[in-house]
């Protein structure tokens, strides 16, 4: 139900002792058009990219901040994204541990003169994929739907968290309320 | 890796490490050619074997260090790029176990380096944990391959060491024998062995120390932690370990990812952003179910937006309700027109797009765009409920309407669309008109202010609208007086309204204008959203072209709502609005960079790609200062369009613009240079 289409209506009303200013013709063109918006296809388009940094504050170790960057605050909530970056971190941390199993990578990479490499995946290679997967289901359940997207910090060198903020570009109303209505009005004009 | 200006693959690059690869090769082939059937004889069976596992070692680490990336971070993306980019200073601190790091801005790689990181000329690419450029395997050595380096140089001091102790045996051994082939064939292998082993030892040595004590080369040379304590030292033993047994960092250049699509689809969830605006909705339960969902950031524009404007002059008529709806219809499209023109300009492109917004604005934008277009009669509604009720507070003697004012309200808010304060002010008089025709004096309750007004610019015979004004809105400011004057007020509710002195409850309703406005703006509680700071412009000029609140008790302005949103409207929004909307529009930087003047010296001190000062970005911080001198928003327009012309940046008209802006330039490479239309 658009506003923009309930004039038309009234239009039709009573009382033509005023000077009736009618529409341009382009705006019952438009109002028809959002009439359909049901069947119009949303399309999204890449409003700005969001950067999380990473957090040196314990070394070279793999963290990214946890701070909530501000112009995010109104597209998800905090404890989704601070849960995401917690769980990432995690990975990371488990990613570069120096224990047992690095030791015996370690050891049996010298021992065939690391030719292991060739054949074996390593566990940080591992953990990686782990990531990638985490981060893939995450956009698809939490940050698609709010028209976000998380790009694996791997694709930046580690260095940054992209998210990508989309934007509902609008052949179809709502917000694309400003490009049917720009689109119209350009017509106009 | 390799760019046309990295050194790494000239040709006199690799003479280093042929040179040494064939002395390795060849002086060990040698050795055991030569010396090794003796040594096997005449000592043991088990030397061959050994010399031969130490030789596979040193090979094998010799190999990993020659052609394992070290650890190069890949260039930084150019909207990554663009927050970082503009007036960025060249070094960033970061405390890294309280200790004050420095990151230097990479010219060539468009980042800031992380710690540790170091950009290597040879090679052309910043190297994670950079220690540094080897030209014996001409690969650069950095956190990836260390560990492999750190081996080959302890293996190949074992193996020379072991060569030249066995040679001298042998030798030794064959005095007499010294012009014989394999005599002097092992003399020549000891010679070569004894000549490089005394830099190979002594560079082992030096990295053997480094690892004691956490540091890297090029940290070491270049003093970083001489004084004062290395945060990145674990400590003599951790750091031994670290070097042998921390897990492989993975390689982040020359990846290939695999991209599985997700869909971005709109409409997209929202979180609550404020948890008023569903109670607005609640109070009106005639709302569709189809606006609800957008319940959020309608009301949650609308309501930032109506800064509560001037009261319109009642609207009686249903003639006259069509012809406000017919004028209002054409500045919503006017004011749609302008809204999307501004913002398309704010975002550096010349096509209307609602896309390319930072998240904050954008969804005001949307907001405020959407509740041009869609019935946004709810938050109007509700809006005019709330305004309605404060008004009830304070005329007790008025009753409740009940539902009667609803549908007056929500035909009011369905004509009009909920064009900022216009539609407000329509709201809040035609339903007011409209009852009044048909009912009587429960309707003045609703907005009895506007009665007052009206009524006082009946009895004051206002002045008519300015000329100035849009044909529609002269048509409605002109009929508004003329409704007014033509109004004829149920006579109850007018005697009963008369009671009061005009000019009081003209002021009280002022005030409950204000509170209401002070309420509308703390409950948002932030700076003023895209469209709200139109509506500020549109303030402006009505607060210009308006007289101020206090002579509204005259009543000499009341009428003039659509005025108000007409011509000032359109002038503002068109001229000035893009000066003032850019102010508050500054937009934060994820990055936290203390913003401050890059030196035009920045390109010249990342001396180390100074192969790469083409890339673009030294002669944009020049050109900043000189494109934004013209900096007025009429010339916004004119700017945009020099963008591409530049080399590099994407234009940003303002600082605030930066990120709305950089968008909408991603597709240049070399972009993104610094603040060049600031």
């Amino acid at each position: 139900m658009c506003l923009v289409s309930l004039p038309t209506h009234r239009l039709t009303g009573p009382s033509e002792k005023q000077r009736c200013l009618a529409p341009p013709h382009w705006l019952h063109s438009a109002a028809l058009k959002i009439h359909n918006l049901q069947e119009l296809r949303h399309n999204a388009s890449l409003a700005t990219k969001v950067f999380i940094q990473r957090d040196y504050s314990e070394g070279t170790l793999c963290r990214f901040q946890s701070k909530f960057p501000s112009e995010l605050d109104n597209r998800i909530e905090r404890s989704l994204l601070e849960e995401t970056v917690k769980t990432l971190n995690s990975y990371y941390v488990e990613a570069e541990k120096i224990g047992g199993q690095s030791y015996m990578e370690g050891c049996l990479a010298c021992a065939t003169a690391y030719f292991v490499f060739l054949c074996m995946e390593t566990r940080y290679e591992k953990v990686l994929k782990k990531i990638s997967g985490y981060i893939q289901e995450q956009n698809e359940k939490i940050y698609a739907p709010r028209g976000l997207l998380l790009t694996d910090p791997l694709e930046r060198g580690m260095r940054v968290l992209e998210i990508s903020v989309y934007e509902d570009r609008g052949s179809s109303s709502s917000s694309p309320s400003s490009s049917s209505m720009s689109s119209a009005c350009s017509t106009a004009r | 890796m390799s760019t046309s200006g990295a050194d790494s693959l000239k040709p006199s690059a690799f003479i280093p490490v042929c040179t040494a690869a064939c002395l390795l090769f060849g002086s060990t082939s040698l050795f055991f050619v030569f010396t090794c059937p003796w040594l096997a004889v005449s000592i043991s069976p088990a030397v061959p074997p050994c010399c031969a596992v130490i030789f596979l070692f040193v090979l094998a680490n010799f190999t990993m260090a020659t052609f394992m990336d070290a650890g190069v971070l890949p260039i930084a993306n150019e909207d990554e790029d663009k927050e970082e980019d503009f007036r960025a200073p060249l070094y960033k601190n970061v405390d890294v176990k309280g200790v004050q790091v420095r990151m230097k801005w990479c010219g060539s790689c468009h980042f800031y380096r992380p710690p540790r990181c170091s950009h290597c000329s040879v090679c052309d690419h910043c190297v994670e944990d950079f220690d540094h450029h080897c030209p014996w395997v001409n690969n650069c050595i950095g956190r990836r391959n260390y560990r492999y380096f750190f081996m080959f140089l302890l293996s190949l001091t074992v193996h020379i060491t072991a060569v030249l102790t066995f040679g001298l045996l042998y030798i030794l051994n064959h005095r007499e024998e010294l012009w014989e082939l394999h005599c002097t064939v092992t003399l020549v292998v000891v010679s070569i062995s004894g000549l490089f082993l005394i830099p190979v030892l002594g560079l082992t040595g030096f990295h053997l120390y480094l690892v004691f004590r956490g540091r890297t080369t090029n940290e070491q040379v270049t003093g970083k932690f001489q004084g004062g304590v290395n945060p990145f030292s674990r400590g003599c033993c951790k750091n031994l370990e670290y070097l042998v047994c921390s897990p492989i960092s993975p390689k982040y250049t020359g990846r290939s990812f695999k991209k599985t699509t997700v869909h971005v689809q709109p409409p997209f969830l929202r979180p609550e952003i404020d948890r008023q605006m569903p109670l607005k909705l609640k109070d009106n339960g005639i709302q569709s179910k189809d606006v609800s969902k957008k319940v959020g950031f309608i009301t949650l524009s609308d309501t930032s937006q109506i800064k509560p404007p001037p009261p319109l002059p009642p609207k009686p008529d249903h003639g006259l309700l069509k012809s406000h709806l017919a004028a209002l219809d054409s500045m919503l499209t006017l004011a749609s027109e302008q809204q999307t023109n501004s913002r398309s300009q704010e975002r550096s492109r010349g096509s209307p797009v609602a896309g390319i917004q930072p998240g904050h604005d954008t969804s005001q934008s949307q907001a405020s765009l959407h509740t041009n277009t869609i019935a946004g009669s709810l938050p109007l509604s509700s809006l005019t409920l709330n305004s309605r009720s404060l008004t009830l507070k304070h005329n007790s003697h008025h009753g409740n309407k009940g539902s009667n004012p609803q549908p007056g309200i929500m035909s009011a808010t369905n004509l009009f669309p909920n064009h900022n304060s216009l539609s407000y002010d329509n709201l809040m008089s035609s339903p007011d008109l409209h009852m009044l025709s048909q009912r009587g004096g429960a309707t003045m309750s609703c907005h009895p202010h506007f009665m007052t007004l009206a009524s006082d610019g009946s009895l004051v015979q206002r002045p008519p609208p300015p000329h100035a004004y849009s044909p529609v809105f002269m048509g409605v400011a002109r009929q508004s007086p003329h409704i007014s004057s033509r109004d004829v007020p149920p006579p109850s509710a007018a005697a009963r309204y008369d009671n009061f002195s005009k000019t009081i409850m003209a002021s009280i309703h002022e005030r409950r204008d204000i509170e209401e406005r002070d309420r509308m703006l703390r409950l948002h509680g932030r700076p003023q959203p895209l469209f709200g700071v139109e509506m500020g412009i549109y303030d402006i000029p009505s607060r210009r072209s308006l007289p101020p609140d206090n002579i509204r008790q005259t009543g000499s302005r009341g009428p003039t709502p659509p005025a108000y949103g007409s011509r000032e409207f359109l002038m503002s929004t068109g001229i000035l609005g893009y000066g003032i909307r850019s102010s508050p529009l500054s937009s934060s930087s994820t990055s936290s960079l203390t913003r401050g003047p890059r030196t035009s010296t920045s390109p010249l001190q990342t001396s180390s790609s100074s192969s790469l000062q083409t890339k673009g970005r030294t002669s944009s911080p020049l050109l900043g200062p000189a494109d934004r001198q013209p900096q007025p928003l009429p010339t916004f327009t004119a700017t945009l369009p020099r963008k591409p012309s530049l080399s590099s940046a994407p234009s940003y008209a303002t600082y605030a613009t930066t990120k709305r802006s950089s968008l909408s330039y991603g597709s240049e490479k070399d972009s993104p240079t610094a603040g060049t239309l600031k």
